[in-house]
């Protein structure tokens, strides 16, 4: 009997696959059995609704995406009234990700969101001009605003890190440090798509984040540092398509992981490689995934 | 309308042929004619395939009992490819997708080059209408025959012979007073024809194509940008009252 249950700091899943924020809305409950996976974090809200980036914001780029969306969303409100009451009908840990532009906003976001598994707090976006990675390149900030989430609300904080931090490593110490609950790791890298008819970048806003296989070892390095240096579990994201890419995550140190982009290159991902996971394990012997965790050190 | 939920699922090619000049790519599928209504859409994906890593959208353009077929215009490396796709070779197709429309039994069609395919397939929902309808070449001209075959009266133009389907729009104005009217084709066409229609682009609609992620509005890129706000096509589209689209 395989044993796919994690447990982070206290966060109980049932199989240590989530779906990333960012890549998924509600109508993707009709392809994804959302009662098979071991969490769902929600798209990333702010107090306000926003907008987002003007188009294009997303274009493809080899063995990935790129996008520059901007944060688009209908705000926390929406979220608490609307998204959660439906996310609820799922048998699924259910994690909201919260985007502010001032530790102020932050506070608020978390002191209003109740009734979910944990908060995602986004330090990383690469597509906005205030807060977003310009936050989680700084550990002091990153240590204020984990701090004063984690002030304002008893649930399990996760803080999501950018890759675009000069010393990743001392990011995730600081969010550690400020008393969150796990790491997520890592979110876009920054990048560029030109198009060569205008000489001007494809997308809008110019720079972009890229996702999918084509980051996935520079994702995994972050991973493998972080999850050595750090105590708290470090949720591993960047590239997985597979259950191969899954298990070098768990190996680098991850205790759980992150499904994004790939669920745009094929809507199952998720659900395979939970599936493939266990019968890989069985193949090899393996009881769970502690076995599997940090083998490389 | 109700709107049977998408599925995902890996489909056979039994027909890939040219057609004028873009690929005509058959897909065999008994349940596509069960589920699809004009304005639906496919994301058609390559089989176990991270590069290219996006399924690219299209039209759903001919259903049959036991298949359906999409156009494919070359413009990249991702539709060279998918107009490659050999017969018995596997696509990922994900759809129907969108939101459908009931559309009137008699109307008004405006195509530029391969907007003719959602247009066509819209055809076969109606009993008799009109299509205009141009291309940069004559050769590039399709279907002319069977959409006279479905009771519609067809006009065309091409650009090597002095005109766009702007100019034949506006040549026969006359003859849309009164109707509803459904476009496909470039952006550049689309945002002329708002102006040309002058007062009878409040009873015109427009069929959208942005790029896209995921098609099920996850990934929030293909947005378009409407009188209130931005709108997902994948969503809430891909047709929209051409009243309500923002050109600035």
């Amino acid at each position: 009997m395989i044993d796919l249950s994690v447990n982070l700091s206290g966060i109980k899943l049932k199989n240590p696959v989530i779906l990333a924020s960012g890549v998924w809305d509600l109508p993707y409950r009709e392809i994804i059995d959302f009662d098979r996976l071991g969490g769902v974090i929600y798209k990333g809200v702010s107090l306000k609704p926003k907008e987002g980036n003007p188009p294009p914001r997303l274009t493809e780029t080899p063995c990935g995406v790129i996008n520059s969306i901007g944060l688009e969303n209908e705000g926390v409100m929406n979220f608490i009234e609307e998204i959660l009451p439906t996310l609820k009908e799922s048998n699924t840990a259910i994690f909201s990700n919260i985007f502010g532009e001032s530790i102020e906003e932050f506070s608020k976001l978390s002191s209003l969101i109740r009734d979910v598994s944990g908060i995602e707090v986004n330090v990383s976006c690469p597509n906005v001009d205030k807060g977003g990675l310009l936050f989680g390149k700084d550990p002091n900030i990153v240590y204020s605003i984990t701090k004063s989430v984690c002030n304002e609300t008893d649930l399990p904080v996760i803080v999501k890190l950018t890759p675009s931090s000069a010393n990743i490593v001392e990011v995730a110490q600081a969010a550690s440090d400020a008393g969150a609950s796990a790491i997520s790791a890592v979110n876009t890298f920054q990048g560029l798509v030109i198009d060569i008819e205008t000489g001007k970048p494809l997308l809008k806003r110019g720079v972009g984040g890229v996702s999918g296989p084509a980051i996935k070892p520079l994702a995994l390095y972050n991973v493998y540092q972080i999850a050595k240096s750090v105590d708290i579990p470090v949720i591993g994201s960047g590239g997985i398509t597979t259950y191969q890419d899954a298990l070098e995550y768990f190996f680098a140190g991850s205790s759980a992981i992150q499904i994004g982009s790939a669920i745009f290159n094929n809507p199952l991902a998720p659900i395979q490689i939970i599936d493939n996971l266990k019968k890989w394990m069985e193949r090899k012997g393996y009881k769970n995934l502690k076995e599997l965790k940090g083998k490389y050190e | 309308m109700r709107n049977m939920p998408p599925t995902y699922r890996i489909l056979p090619v039994i027909e890939n042929r040219s057609l004028g000049p873009y690929t005509y790519l058959r897909i065999e599928d008994p349940e596509m004619l069960l589920v699809a209504r004009c304005g639906h859409f496919l994301m058609v994906g390559f089989s176990s395939s991270i590069d290219p890593f996006l399924p690219r959208p299209l039209s759903l353009f001919e259903v049959e009992e036991n298949s359906f077929s999409i156009l494919v215009k070359v413009r990249g490396r991702g539709s060279d490819l998918l107009s490659k796709t050999r017969e018995g070779e596997n696509l990922k197709i994900l759809g129907p997708l969108g939101t459908p429309f009931n559309p009137p039994e008699s109307g008004v069609l405006i195509a530029g080059g391969i907007g003719i395919a959602p247009l066509y397939y819209q055809s076969g929902w109606m009993k008799s209408g009109k299509l205009f309808y141009g291309t940069k070449k004559k050769e590039e001209l399709i279907l002319t025959r069977e959409m006279e075959e479905r009771d519609f009266t067809v006009k065309t133009i091409t650009q090597e012979n002095g005109g766009t389907v702007c100019d034949l729009v506006r040549m026969n104005k006359n003859d849309i007073e009164g109707e509803k009217i459904f476009i496909c084709g470039p952006w550049d066409m689309i945002r002329a024809l708002k102006e040309i229609l002058g007062e009878f682009a409040t009873n015109a609609f427009v069929y959208l194509e942005r790029r896209m992620g995921c098609g099920l509005g996850g990934c929030k890129s293909c947005a378009v940008k409407t009188n209130s706000g931005y709108k997902l096509v994948c969503q809430e589209g891909p047709l929209f009252p051409l009243s309500e689209v923002r050109f600035d």
